[in-house]
């Protein structure tokens, strides 16, 4: 029999092959127990002796042949979930990856409320946190022997005369307008420092951000859109908010600013105080002795201003209850955030 | 501050039940902080800013009741004493600075006892302890007009003068709390010709204090100097009502009808037989009138406030307004208002009468400014690349204590910034370097059983060489043990000095910072930038761990100066195109006696591999039983290509054997 015959059928035979049933009949047609092979290996032994070595040879290809296409004709036919893929296997193992860190909670809520005011156009910048007692308190109108001094007591440095450790981001409302001409905004998040004792409330240390505008013709209605726009952007878009009168040196009309309590949406619960409103930060118009002290004419130009602390923020946000975990940095606080 | 419901009816008729006043209070900017219903009335408890000394009454609280609830204030003045004799007492202020006013009302012949019950129980509603008859009387004078005023039993004074002066050093009194008080010059007491007899503003004495035997008692009703008391208040840790008011501003003209207010009670509930009455001081203080433009108002809040509103608003709150033009008001400030100064102070009264909540909301147009903050890109850059490669950020304190930075080896030559004021020994000093900080939180996290700990911060340290200064700092923490489980098993990887080599050199390269250099020193290394010292990396030392209470385990620390690389940064990307040719990649295994760098041996290749050579890294390491000891093995590969055609073998393979045998001359290598 003509081998070269044989394997040229097998060629044009398996062309025509486009089903598994049709490739079955073709395996049982040349690999079968009565098929083309078995019956070339039977007459082997008939054959003469010098024949017997090359054409045992040459069936044996023929059947390597045939078994590799059928195998590939068989990978065709049965498509991408052919036997090649491998098997999803015990998916229950730990995948394998390599783990990220994570940003501190109280860096995650600087950098989202500082892109917020980013997107409004406001810049972002910073200021030293070894700050003159000038630019804490005389330059933001608030007189060194006077009780609205209380809320901010105040590190000093023992070898330095009227250093301090700022214990607000203001003062750097005081070196920006004393270096830039309006118009400004401006948004200044960092580190402040306070003498409390440590609790789980009060922290010697912690973060502000600090923002504040000033143009000709800002008003107080301003301040109100421009607060109601972050607070819905940190917290959804249905708190509601108020402003409440308030007294605060360096702004004069002065507001603290409330949301619905975020917990009980306002009904009164123990985070609120029963109060159903959350008290979120301060704000005001810029005190025209501000103005006065950097240099900018308060008859031309109005400004707001606004400051709150990401503590607090953060707790609300995450439903932290005590503020020293911020400090401790235990990694299994940490890596929730 | 408590005020009653009913108390504050007394002078305003309040048609709107408690809860809503409370509410409307708040929203004016007295924030009622609790409400609570009592023996019939209602206790208002109200957060007072310190600006507004006038609300710390009764009356004042009154007074705004009327402003928002649109009500008149009932005036309450008690009728003047007709026949009022002058006594021979003389009152004597020694500098009118320290005391602006003095006011002395002799009242003889009074019977001390228990208070009516109505007055015990107002005060105990507001809670304030009843005392005796006077006691409370002057209490509640007090508390209903904001005024201080001090009884002083008669008998037990020298009646022939009264003396407003300082202490003299030395001096002392036992005030009415029983505690002995040693004065100063700082102190301003009241005193009678022969010793002093109460801390002026603060507290009276022990010595005359009103009890049931007296008889005679001298009603002091005076204005001392804010500045003056805040600091006896200060200096003695000694707070009461009176110096709380006296520190915020008392008002000069209700001074002498407080005064009188309080002889008309007692007249009426503890018997008089004759009073007098002495002053000193000045009596009034000047009218001022601050100009209010309505325009300007309305350009300042975003409102039109109707001027028949703001006029009524106004006057309700006590202010005398005089129309000077259109839009323009001269608006009489009254003697309790001493916080209204400018223009701003009356559009701050006008929008809170009209109600915060009424004003609308606009948005401004922000004209940006887009330079970018260089310092702030740089540090969310690398914190993101930290984040990325899996470590934790944490935040520390600045404040530390010295024995912390002596006993870890990092207070040595450095001079810490000291905090005058540490309310503890943790808050001592500012920090010169991020690493006990970070030590300390190595130290926590390992005790909570973690077994790996990577962790780094971002924020200044200080330093105070003549001024003080700030330096931005990256603190980074790497110790223990970190695994994976990977397909093959597990394998663990043990923190080292490669490890923050190997973040240092991705920050290095994602900030396009190049040419820096580690050098060695033994069990630290400084990271230099073209010779400037930019940071340092350091295995803690065995004390420090024990310090730290770190218990076998080494810890890698890394210090960058985040101030000093930002000028080497180059963050502007440049295309290097792709290579035309494929290159070839031979590899040179070796042995190598330890004491070489193998820094060295790369630059060296580089030098002489020129120009074929484009490449060349370490790929393998290793040490074991195959290699001798006092030996390390190492696989380099060497990547040859060439921009202008594809390189054959045999073009490269002198390349190859030159620096083969330039390893093995100059560094006794054995090729493997």
């Amino acid at each position: 029999m003509d081998i070269k015959a044989v394997s040229a059928q097998i060629d044009a035979d398996i062309q025509e092959i486009n089903s598994l049933e049709a490739l079955e009949q073709f395996r049982l047609k040349y690999l079968g127990r009565k098929g083309l092979v078995a019956e070339l290996t039977s007459a082997i032994p008939g054959l003469p002796q010098e024949e017997r070595a090359r054409f045992g040879q040459e069936v044996n290809a023929l059947k390597n042949k045939l078994l590799s296409l059928i195998a590939e004709k068989q990978k065709t036919l049965a498509g991408s979930s052919g036997q090649a893929a491998q098997a999803a296997g015990d998916l229950g193992m730990p995948g394998i990856s390599q783990s990220l860190g994570q940003l501190h909670p109280l860096t995650q809520v600087t950098d989202e409320i500082c892109a917020i005011f980013n997107r409004m156009g406001f810049s972002i910048v910073e200021g030293p946190e070894i700050e003159s007692e000038y630019n804490n308190f005389t330059g933001l109108n608030i007189p060194l022997e006077h009780p609205s001094r209380e809320a901010f007591d105040t590190f000093y440095l023992k070898n330095y005369t009227k250093m301090l450790l700022r214990s607000h981001t203001s003062p750097v409302q005081v070196r920006q307008m004393k270096e830039q001409k309006p118009p400004l905004a401006i948004v200044v998040p960092g580190r402040v420092y306070r003498p409390d004792a440590v609790d789980a409330a009060h922290s010697f240390m912690f973060h502000q951000i600090e923002g504040f505008m000033v143009d000709t013709g800002i008003k107080f209605s301003d301040l109100k859109g421009i607060l109601e726009m972050f607070a819905q952007a940190v917290f959804g878009n249905d708190i509601k908010m108020r402003f409440r009168p308030h007294f605060f040196p360096f702004t004069e009309p002065s507001a603290e600013v409330d949301i619905s309590c975020i917990i009980c949406k306002g009904k009164g619960c123990s985070v609120c105080g029963r109060k159903g409103w959350l008290e979120i930060l301060g704000s005001g118009m810029i005190h025209p002795n501000v103005f006065k002290h950097v240099g900018i004419d308060a008859d031309k130009y109005t400004g707001f201003a606004f400051g709150l602390g990401i503590e607090r923020i953060a707790m609300l946000k995450y439903g932290i209850n005590d503020i020293r975990l911020f400090f401790e940095n235990d990694l299994r606080f940490l890596r929730q955030f | 501050m408590k005020v009653t419901y009913n108390w504050l009816k007394e002078f305003v008729d309040i048609k709107i039940p408690a809860k809503e006043l409370a509410d409307k209070l708040t929203m004016a900017g007295l924030e009622v902080v609790s409400l609570e219903e009592k023996a019939g009335d209602f206790v208002l408890e109200i957060e007072i800013t310190s600006n507004r000394p006038d609300w710390l009454s009764v009356l004042g609280v009154a007074r705004e009741v009327a402003a928002i609830t649109r009500r008149e204030l009932k005036a309450k003045n008690p009728k003047p004493e007709t026949k009022i004799a002058k006594g021979n007492l003389r009152i004597e202020i020694e500098n009118k600075k320290d005391c602006f006013l003095y006011t002395a009302r002799i009242i003889r012949g009074i019977k001390v006892g228990p208070s009516p019950e109505w007055l015990r129980k107002r005060l105990e509603l507001v809670g304030c302890r009843s005392v005796n008859n006077i006691v409370d009387i002057t209490n509640y004078a007090l508390l209903e007009s904001g005024e201080p005023l001090h009884a002083f039993d008669l008998d037990k004074l020298n009646p022939e003068k009264i003396v407003v002066r300082r202490a003299k050093a030395g001096e002392k009194i036992i005030t009415l709390d029983g505690q002995a008080r040693n004065l100063n010059n700082n102190v301003l007491v009241i005193a009678d010709k022969a010793k002093a007899v109460a801390i002026a503003g603060v507290m009276g004495g022990q010595e005359t204090e009103v009890t049931l035997d007296t008889r005679n008692i001298l009603l002091e009703a005076a204005v001392f100097d804010p500045i003056v008391v805040r600091r006896c208040r200060q200096a003695l840790g000694l707070q009461s009502e009176s110096s709380y008011r006296f520190e915020r501003g008392v008002d000069l003209g209700m001074v002498e009808q407080t005064s009188l207010r309080a002889a008309q009670l007692i007249r009426e509930y503890c018997f008089t037989q004759g009073v007098f009455f002495n002053s000193s001081g000045l009596a009034k203080c000047k009218e001022r009138s601050v100009k209010l433009d309505t325009a300007r108002a309305a350009e300042v809040l975003g409102v039109t406030i109707a001027p028949a509103k703001i006029k009524q608003a106004l006057s309700r709150l006590g202010f005398a307004i005089k129309q000077k033009a259109k839009n323009i008001l001269d608006v009489g400030v009254p003697s309790f208002r001493q916080d209204v100064k400018l223009e701003v102070d009356l559009i701050e009264e006008l929008a809170r009468i009209f109600g915060y909540e009424r004003i609308p909301v606009s948005l401004p147009a922000v004209k940006p400014q887009v330079t970018a903050n260089a310092k702030r890109a740089l540090t969310s850059a690398i914190k993101e690349i930290l984040v990325g490669l899996g470590l934790s950020e944490v935040i520390t304190y600045s404040l530390t204590d010295k024995l912390t930075l002596n006993s870890l080896g990092f207070g040595l030559g450095v001079q810490p910034i000291e905090i005058l004021n540490p309310l503890s020994q943790e808050q001592e000093v500012l920090r010169p370097t991020l690493i006990p900080g970070l030590g300390r939180a190595v130290s926590l996290n390992f005790n909570q059983k973690q077994e790996y700990v990577a962790i780094f911060e971002v924020s200044n340290i200080f330093l105070g060489e003549n001024k003080p200064q700030e330096e931005l700092t990256l603190g980074i923490a790497l110790s223990g043990t970190k695994s994976f489980l990977l397909e093959q098993g597990l394998v663990k990887d043990e923190a080292g000095f490669l490890n923050l080599k190997g973040i240092v050199e991705t920050i290095f390269a994602r900030l396009g910072i190049s040419g820096y250099t580690l050098n060695n020193q033994g069990s630290s290394a400084e990271i230099r930038i073209q010779n400037e010292k930019v940071g340092l990396m350091l295995s803690l030392s065995p004390q420090s761990l024990n310090k730290l209470n770190i218990k076998n385990k080494n810890v890698f620390m890394l210090e960058l100066s985040l101030d000093k690389i930002l000028s080497f940064t180059r963050r502007d990307k440049k295309f290097i195109p792709l290579p035309r040719y494929p290159g070839i990649a031979r590899d040179i295994s070796f042995i190598l006696k330890e004491g070489f760098s193998v820094q060295a041996i790369l630059v060296l290749l580089k030098e002489t591999g020129r120009p074929l050579l484009s490449e060349v890294r370490i790929t393998d390491y290793y040490k074991g039983r195959q290699i001798p000891v006092g030996y390390r093995g190492l696989t380099l590969s060497c990547f040859y290509s060439s921009n202008e055609r594809t390189l054959a073998e045999n073009e490269i393979q002198p390349t190859h054997e030159l620096l083969c045998a330039e390893l093995v001359r100059k560094f006794g290598v054995k090729l493997r």
